[in-house]
């Protein structure tokens, strides 16, 4: 088990399996409402799913209008239950905010090399950490 | 005020400061019904907007709604979001050049654009401060009629971040839609940070600035490119860095990689081509009168509908020009109040369109993405000669 410092973007605590891009992530149009399905050609999450894991992206991109969709899959119950970003932006922000998400961001260390898709990862958005057990002979990715 | 608070204290804002203009972008398909009853419980209660605020396209146009047969469904999801929008008292433009028709803030006014396309555009040639705030956010600020002071608010943040020399592409020969494709491949290297061009023709088009800008959103994060002798804070590559220029460019993009962008935008591998359609941003009337002038005297393909989305005044303009006749005798549509970009889509696909010819790379993006049209990319002038011929005429 890791522990590292992170800054909180909201409040709470979530934990579970992590999925981890290296891409930025635009809700509209990159993510399906519907399933939590990442869609857009060519990301490196195209084809899986979001939906109940904690998200690990470097950053948001995209429309403005992303907090709307993020909002429609959390009311559908397919939006990640938590959000780690390397550096947030505004639109990934204000969508943990309007659906209390536990995120953090600006984490003491790179969570893009610490994390791997299937770690189990507990956000403490509360005290600003994140705690990392490192599934790494069980690799999903 | 809870949203504000909470967003000014994941960014470390001081305070909250006065803001003067807000545009607020969603519709039907990317609020959902779900967002629509967000907006709903906001005007319950009376709530209203205290700043002046705008708001961009919706789904259709309400004059041509029988026409096109639009289903109930949808016309009552944007009945619910027009009603719940008056009642917050948010001015019902139906635009995203709303900059064109009205709500225009000056240098150095602190604004809460959505609208990542016109938001870089209110930061880069206006000068004016937004950050990328999003519909909830600028909505929240409408209503307190202040904004957290981060980011892009306070001018040590307003910085370029890297430098890019455009030095090396063709630029003599460029047209919106090599901007546009520009844009695509730099938005990916660009990220969130905040680029400064260089090299660029200080008398570059309106709708070149406008073509860069809003791609390099799509693919990128960015709120603030400096363009060296266009943006007010950028007159020198000095004044855009804040301190002396870097050496050397850490981006020096070639036509090659222009090139390979737009193969990258276009999705489409089918030739015939069901729907051209311009507007994403909406049509300025320049650009109406740049695709009457390219149909003149020619006809639209009879299995290929051509539209141009545009807002009510442009499309105003363009009846008392009488561009609105010439225009349909060629066998185009002219709509309002909506954009190229995602609202037509959702009825237009479940009428049958599915291959469509877009001089956005913007619109191709969501079009493709959001509803899984088949799309091809190219000039206007390509566009306007594939709606002649059926068949897609640029480069595939």
């Amino acid at each position: 088990m890791i522990k590292i410092a992170a800054r909180p973007v909201t409040k709470g605590v979530a934990e579970g399996e992590a999925i981890v891009s290296h891409m930025p992530i635009s809700f509209t149009g990159g993510m399906d409402p519907e399933t939590g399905m990442i869609r857009e050609p060519g990301h490196d999450l195209e084809g899986r799913s979001v939906a109940g894991k904690i998200l690990v992206f470097p950053t948001g991109k995209g429309s403005t209008t992303g907090s709307w969709q993020f909002y429609a899959a959390y009311k559908r119950g397919h939006a990640p239950k938590g959000i780690i970003n390397v550096r947030a932006e505004g639109v990934v922000a204000v969508s943990a905010i309007i659906t209390n998400t536990p995120m953090v961001h600006e984490l003491e260390k790179d969570p893009l090399q610490l994390i791997k898709t299937g770690d189990f990862v507990r956000i403490n958005a509360d005290e600003g950490f994140v705690e990392i057990e490192s599934k790494s002979g069980d690799e999903k990715d | 005020m809870e949203i504000l608070v909470a967003y000014g204290q994941c960014y470390d804002a001081e305070r909250m400061i006065p803001i003067t203009s807000v545009h607020v972008a969603g519709n039907f398909p990317v609020l959902q019904d779900e967002g629509i009853e967000w907006l709903e419980e906001l005007a319950q209660g009376g709530t209203r907007v205290t700043v002046y605020t705008t708001k961009n396209p919706e789904m259709f146009d309400p004059e041509q709604a029988e026409e096109l047969r639009i289903p109930d469904i949808y016309r009552l999801r944007q009945k619910r979001i027009h009603e719940a929008l008056i009642s917050l008292g948010v001015i019902p433009t139906y635009t995203c050049h709303h900059y064109l028709v009205g709500n225009v803030p000056r240098f150095g006014d602190h604004i809460a654009w959505a609208s990542s396309g016109s938001q870089v555009f209110a930061n880069s040639v206006i000068g004016a401060r937004s950050n990328r705030d999003g519909d909830h956010v600028a909505l929240a600020a409408a209503v307190v009629g202040a904004i957290p002071e981060w980011g892009l608010h306070l001018p040590e943040n307003r910085r370029g971040e890297l430098l890019i020399d455009a030095g090396s592409l063709p630029l003599d020969d460029y047209g919106p839609a090599d901007y546009k494709a520009l844009g695509w491949y730099l938005g990916k290297k660009v990220g969130t940070r905040i680029p400064v061009f260089a090299n660029l023709p200080p008398d570059m088009h309106i709708e070149g600035v406008k073509g860069l800008l809003y791609t390099l959103t799509v693919t990128g994060a960015t709120g603030l490119v400096h363009l060296a002798g266009i943006t007010p804070e950028a007159s020198t590559l000095e004044a855009a860095f804040g301190r002396k220029p870097p050496l050397s460019a850490e981006i020096i993009p070639s036509q090659k990689e222009v090139d390979k962008a737009y193969r990258e935008i276009s999705s489409s591998t089918e030739e015939k081509v069901d729907l051209v359609i311009f507007g994403c941003p909406q049509c300025s009337i320049q650009e109406v009168q740049e695709i009457a002038a390219l149909l003149e005297g020619k006809k639209v393909h009879p299995e290929t509908q051509f539209w141009i989305c545009t807002s009510r005044w442009v499309k105003t303009l363009c009846e008392r020009m009488g561009l609105l006749e010439s225009l349909k005798s060629c066998g185009v549509r002219v709509v309002a109040d909506v954009g190229a970009a995602d609202g037509p889509h959702l009825y237009l696909k479940e009428q049958g369109v599915r291959v469509i010819a877009m001089n956005s790379a913007r619109g191709s993006y969501y079009a493709h993405n959001l509803f899984g049209m088949e799309t091809w990319f190219g000039s206007t002038r390509e566009c306007v000669q594939s709606a002649i011929s059926g068949r897609w005429e640029g480069r595939k």
